[in-house]
């Protein structure tokens, strides 16, 4: 089965959501994530995680600091299989929490070997 | 899994994190604290469903919490210098892991952190939210949605709380039991306050109104098992909250309206909670003290233990309000009672005793002031003072649900 890079990022012009969930907010996302981890168990091959800070390492020096632009900065990744794109974006946009104003899930095809 | 963890696993474990840490490093740093113990559940929010859920998740939330905040403290030891470093070594140290099964000593830490809230320094209404805000695990926003108030307002009784907590001395965490013996009356009325603003709030949904009076039992539960707390007041507290709560469903329609004492249904009624009230109630009657709560509780009894409307031994109800009145003295206990002697000897003799009575201006404007004034004289056959005090109560009536069970109530026939 194709495997598909999900990469959460911020959409540009949208300001980042800062209130932080309350624990009786947090109860229900993580319900919310179980549940949906249970109904796509078999299409998610990683759950991923978050993504820091990085460096660009190119074959001539670069200045340090941010390279990608804030505005896209990616918030985090997981790999997913499916049968096709459309599957996968059905995985991704169930996600809690990953689709919500002021942030969206860029969805990639990773081309194997046959 | 989540089944595993109980509906109100993240507040619970927040409160018992934030009293657990304050007792470790110092509730003057309740606001590291709380930072603290929500990255945790963050942490766990995102990494628990990704692996099986820890063999003892509070364990897992502890250690995460702890280790943030110890980095936290660190990290501004070096900064500001302030610190003192045998502090930090020390916070580091004896920052012990929850032992298996030693669930007494949480709530030990809970209540030492409900002593802390109920500083006198602080506001009573503070105290409400502070307690609301680190025991009971509710935001700002969740906390002004209970409270019927704003957010900003909210905001304003924390910050006046955590001000004075972040002033107390580095050895005041240790209150000594004069201390807390001191504010254990403090303490009762901060779940008093808590379990009414549940009881008599209008909120829409019952769950919500339902949950305060639940962390107010929760909270009361925990005093009365310590030696600290366990007097006949806190009996007799806890007493009021399971009779009044064993009437909660049955005080509404099921569209959301109101229903007075004589409409409801008594089978619907929770026996359970009446029984458990009457226990705690036994439990009170011992010592000296008769308190407000005593009253309180007994006038639940009566009402709980009646088999109908009229058959209410409504002496009874009137001789604990008089109590009530010379232990807590309030014109709405002397309204109260005078409803009950309405009931007992007719209307005319509830009137004689409001006559004269100049209520405050707080109660004067209130639907309840008006209400029962418009009842007892529609009963006595006043009609057109009746129907002044009715427009009145109609028009100070908080809630549509309110003005409904009022207009039930006062366009019933003379007696």
């Amino acid at each position: 089965m194709p495997k598909y890079l999900c990469l959460q990022r911020s959409l540009p012009g949208a300001a980042p959501d800062s209130a932080r969930p309350s624990p009786a907010q947090l109860q229900a996302m993580y319900a919310k994530f179980n549940e949906w981890r249970e109904q796509f168990q078999k299409n998610l091959t990683d759950m991923g995680g978050r993504l820091g800070a990085g460096r660009l390492v190119t074959s001539s020096p670069v200045p340090d600091g941010p390279l990608v632009d804030v505005k896209e900065l990616v918030g985090g990744y997981m790999i997913v299989s499916a049968t096709d794109i459309e599957e996968a974006i059905r995985v991704a946009q169930a996600c809690p929490g990953l689709v919500r104003p002021g942030s969206g899930v860029e969805v990639i095809e990773i081309f194997a070997p046959a | 899994m989540i089944e595993r963890l109980g509906a109100h696993f993240f507040r619970h474990e927040y409160g018992r994190l934030v009293a657990m840490l304050a007792c470790r490093v110092g509730v003057r740093h309740v606001e590291l604290i709380e930072d603290a113990v929500q990255s945790a559940l963050m942490a766990a929010v995102e990494t628990w469903p990704k692996a099986t859920l820890p063999e003892n998740p509070s364990a897992w939330l502890f250690s995460v919490a702890k280790n943030h905040l110890v980095g936290e403290l660190r990290r501004r030891a070096r900064h500001e210098r302030l610190i003192a470093l045998h502090d930090l070594g020390d916070a580091n140290a004896t920052v012990p892991g929850p032992r298996a099964g030693l669930d007494g000593d949480v709530r030990d830490e809970l209540l030492r952190m409900l002593f802390a809230c109920c500083d006198d320094a602080i506001p009573p209404q503070s105290q409400l939210v502070l307690a609301l805000k680190t025991l009971c695990g509710f935001d700002v926003r969740e906390i002004a949605e209970r409270l019927f108030t704003t957010e900003a307002n909210v905001y304003k009784r924390l910050a006046r709380a955590r001000t004075r907590l972040c002033e107390l001395p580095f050895d005041a965490d240790e209150l000594s039991s004069e201390q807390l013996a001191g504010r254990l009356p403090a303490v009762q009325s901060i779940l008093y306050l808590l379990f009414t603003e549940g009881y008599l709030s209008s909120h829409a949904h019952e769950a919500i109104r339902r949950e305060l009076c639940d962390e107010a039992k929760r909270l009361a539960e925990i005093l009365a098992g310590h030696p600290l707390g366990a007097t006949p007041e806190t009996f007799a507290l806890l007493a009021l909250m399971h009779l009044h709560a064993a009437r909660i469903a049955a005080r509404l329609d099921g569209a959301g309206g109101l229903l007075l004492l004589q409409e409801q249904d008594r089978s619907q009624w929770d026996q359970r909670e009446i029984q458990l009230g009457m226990s705690w109630l036994a439990r009170s009657a011992q010592g000296e003290v008769f308190s407000r709560y005593h009253a309180e509780a007994g006038i639940a009894a009566e009402h709980c233990l009646a088999p109908s409307f009229e058959q209410t031994r409504w002496e009874r109800v009137v001789e604990c309000y008089a109590l009530l009145e010379r232990l807590a003295p309030s014109a709405l206990h002397t309204l109260n009672r005078a409803v009950a002697i309405a009931e007992w000897r007719g209307p005319a003799e509830g009137l004689a005793l409001l006559e004269g009575l100049e209520p405050p201006s707080w109660l004067a404007g209130s639907f309840m002031w008006a209400a029962v004034l418009a009842d007892l004289h529609r009963r006595c056959g006043n009609v057109e003072i009746a129907l002044r005090y009715r427009e009145s109560a109609l028009h100070s009536a908080p809630s549509t649900a309110v003005r409904g069970a009022l207009q039930r109530r006062l366009d019933q026939r003379a007696d």
